[in-house]
């Protein structure tokens, strides 16, 4: 019997004091109180005003006591459905929780066959989704592109209907505005079995993004209420540049992202009180040689920390950013740049850590980078796991019997940890040199190939069911007549 | 193939050390053959083991306990076998020379050689020349297998060889030898039959080394 005793699970992680949080808190109030953002929509703006927000022209200014009521009124913890019941891919928002994935909409893909860099086509969305559906450390779906071979306004609506049969793990979905927002939710619905049951067990996530300095764009907020009113967990994340369309420091950067994103908090509680919400906001650099937000920076894993901090202070789960890099392809500055950020996000626990597989400073996805990266994850996650400590695991039985001169090999304690204790790597090699020159001395992007390969080759997601198959098929073809006079 | 066989081969897989010595009993009583008990039960489960081993899908100490099934089997087939004139694989003299009190590698090499189907004989650690010589004389072994983790204690492996060489045994046996700082260039310098860079290596060329002699 133990009394008085405080058990640390895993490894603990903190970078701002409650003060500090305290501060740049009050911060956003202020920035959200008497600065106000610009609200391009007239709809968004009305239903702000009649929340108790101060319209002035497109100015929107919110009163403090507005955003703590919205902060009060959406979830901390909540799940994440997978569209197939499989309790494995769902996904629990909530406190010490950090869960990654792929990111949206870079113009170019990294061919898994040529490792050339092209632009991305409707087939790689179902390269991604099979991809992450196998990854054992992915736990969420993004397509790490934009569809250039279909009708340009239909490119989110393909990306979904290519995504969703091939895999069951939650999608965070990501589009153009009301229309293809609307073909991507009766895709989700049908195979939920109508609104209400999506509203019970939600399938995926809509990501909206506003624009930076204190923008809140029509298509944003037009997908936003699309969000809200359907019932759909959002992200409302700016992606502001450090230096260039934000404050050059990271206290000024976080607090602006904040006040970005908690607009669209308000106005999301204001039409669905309740509906879950993340802050959102890719903080980095604009590096100032050579003028791209930086994806590989470590003041991205250090910024993205200090929201992470906030929006938890503040009772909110995170879009946290990760496993990206700056590097064009597969190399050292890759493993690098992503394995740490990925550590880190994993550190702050982060809620949904997204961008893992951004190349090129976000211009190319790369599932290759992807799948590189559910290594570094997989590694994380055991550091983070921490170590265990009872009467079993102190083990003073188990060394009693060994004793000098022995080995642990044969003990029925050594058996029942080794697989949970340790991590065992799929990508990192750790044989002795005669077996990996064996094996063809392969390098590390040698691994991730094949290890693609396979899983393309192998792998078999569960299936849709045969209704969502047609209405998927409906809902394109009901989108292409919508487009079909449109250049 | 018989039913008490496919059992005996799932018991190496599973590493049922406990439950082997009933099973083999159990298959000379429905009149099995020694010979057939080994190469048709536990060759066959130590042969699944090891490619699932070197797949990377199963592990040492799995690995651990199904060479010591095998071995608590050849236990009670041993003697059977010698009467029967059926040609045991070998014997495995080791021990980690003179200096080096190291082990877990060379024990390691011990019990993977046992699931392949070796007689082992360990000396210990810190093992001089001399005792090498002397065990090597009396359990006359084909195999002397050599460990040291220390640069500053492999030497020793080359002073065993000359032990060896001037008692006049060198000749009867084939010396294999291991350890971190250890590889072949350094085998072939001091007059090794073989290298292996780990334990299941060294059991592959163990069984190399008595196919040749």
């Amino acid at each position: 019997m133990r009394t008085n005793y405080r058990i640390n699970s895993g490894v603990r992680f903190e970078m701002l004091s409650q003060d500090q949080l305290q501060e740049l808190f009050d911060g956003v109030l202020h920035v959200l109180e008497n600065i106000g953002l610009e609200v391009h929509h007239d709809e968004g703006r009305d239903i702000l005003k009649n929340a108790g927000a101060w319209v002035d022209g497109k100015r929107v200014r919110i009163p403090q006591y507005l955003v703590k009521r919205s902060l009060e009124m959406a979830p901390r913890s909540f799940t994440i459905y997978a569209r197939d019941g499989n309790p494995k891919h769902d996904i629990h928002i909530g406190p010490g929780r950090a869960h990654f994935g792929p990111g949206p909409t870079p113009p170019n893909f990294i061919d898994v066959e040529t490792q050339e860099r092209r632009p991305y086509v409707k087939d790689d969305a179902r390269i991604v989704a099979t991809v992450v559906d196998a990854l054992p450390n992915i736990d969420f779906c993004e397509s790490l592109g934009t569809i250039s071979d279909v009708h340009p306004d239909l490119a989110a609506s393909y990306e979904f209907a290519e995504m969703f049969p091939n895999t069951s793990k939650p999608i965070v979905a990501w589009s153009y505005g009301w229309d293809d927002s609307e073909d991507i939710h009766k895709i989700a619905v049908a195979e939920a079995g109508g609104q209400d049951a999506f509203e019970r067990r939600p399938n995926y996530v809509h990501y909206c993004e506003p624009l930076s300095p204190l923008v809140s764009t029509f298509e944003a907020v037009d997908k936003l209420i699309f969000a809200a009113r359907h019932r759909v967990p959002l992200i409302f994340t700016p992606c502001p540049l450090a230096g260039g369309t934000a404050p050059v420091t990271a206290a000024g950067i976080i607090i602006q992202a904040a006040a970005e994103s908690w607009m669209g908090l308000v106005l999301a509680q204001a039409i669905q009180p309740g509906v879950p919400f993340f802050m959102g906001g890719v903080l980095s650099v604009m590096d100032m040689n050579a003028m791209i937000l930086s994806y590989g920076a470590p003041e991205l894993a250090l910024m993205m920390a200090g929201a992470t901090e906030l929006a938890h202070f503040a009772g909110l789960p995170l879009w946290q950013t990760g496993g990206c890099t700056d590097s064009k392809v597969l190399d050292e500055q890759a493993s690098l740049e992503g394995s740490i950020s990925c550590f880190f996000s994993a550190l702050t626990g982060g809620d949904l850590c997204h961008d893992v597989g951004y190349t090129e400073s976000g211009i190319t996805g790369s599932i290759l980078q992807t799948v590189m990266m559910d290594e570094a994850i997989g590694y994380s996650r055991r550091i983070t796991r921490g170590i265990e400590v009872n009467e079993d695991t102190l083990a003073t039985d188990t060394i009693h019997n060994v004793g000098p001169n022995g080995h642990y090999l044969y003990e029925e304690h050594t058996h029942r940890y080794f697989k949970t204790e340790f991590w065992y790597p799929n990508l990192c090699d750790r044989h002795n040199f005669e077996e990996w020159e064996a094996a063809g001395k392969t390098k590390m992007r040698d691994r991730v190939i094949e290890r693609t390969r396979d899983i393309l080759s192998s792998h078999k997601p569960s299936a849709i069911k045969p209704a969502t198959k047609k209405a998927i098929k409906e809902i394109l073809e009901a989108a292409e007549a919508r487009v079909k006079d449109k250049q | 193939m018989s039913e008490v066989l496919t059992s005996i081969s799932n018991a190496i897989i599973q590493g049922k050390k406990d439950d082997i010595g009933e099973l083999t009993q159990k298959a000379l009583d429905e009149g099995q053959s020694a010979q057939d008990i080994l190469y048709k039960g536990l060759m066959p489960g130590m042969d699944h083991v090891s490619d699932k081993f070197k797949a990377g899908d199963m592990f040492v100490p799995e690995v651990m306990r199904s060479a010591r099934s095998m071995a608590n089997s050849m236990k009670i087939l041993k003697p059977l076998l010698i009467e029967t004139g059926v040609a045991m694989i070998g014997k495995v003299l080791l021990g980690t020379v003179k200096g080096d009190l190291h082990d877990i590698g060379k024990n390691l090499v011990g019990m993977m050689c046992e699931g392949a189907g070796f007689e082992v004989k360990d000396l210990g650690i810190s093992v001089e020349p001399e005792a090498f010589v002397e065990a090597v004389k009396e359990f006359e072994p084909d195999i002397v297998g050599m460990s040291a983790l220390l640069t500053t204690t492999m030497r020793s492996m080359g002073d065993t060889i000359k032990a060896l060489e001037e008692a006049g045994v060198r000749d009867r046996v084939k010396v294999m030898i291991g350890g971190a700082p250890v590889n072949q260039s350094f085998a072939d310098k001091i007059g090794a039959d073989a290298y292996a860079p780990d334990a299941a290596a060294a059991s592959d060329v163990a069984k190399k080394l008595v196919k040749k002699s």
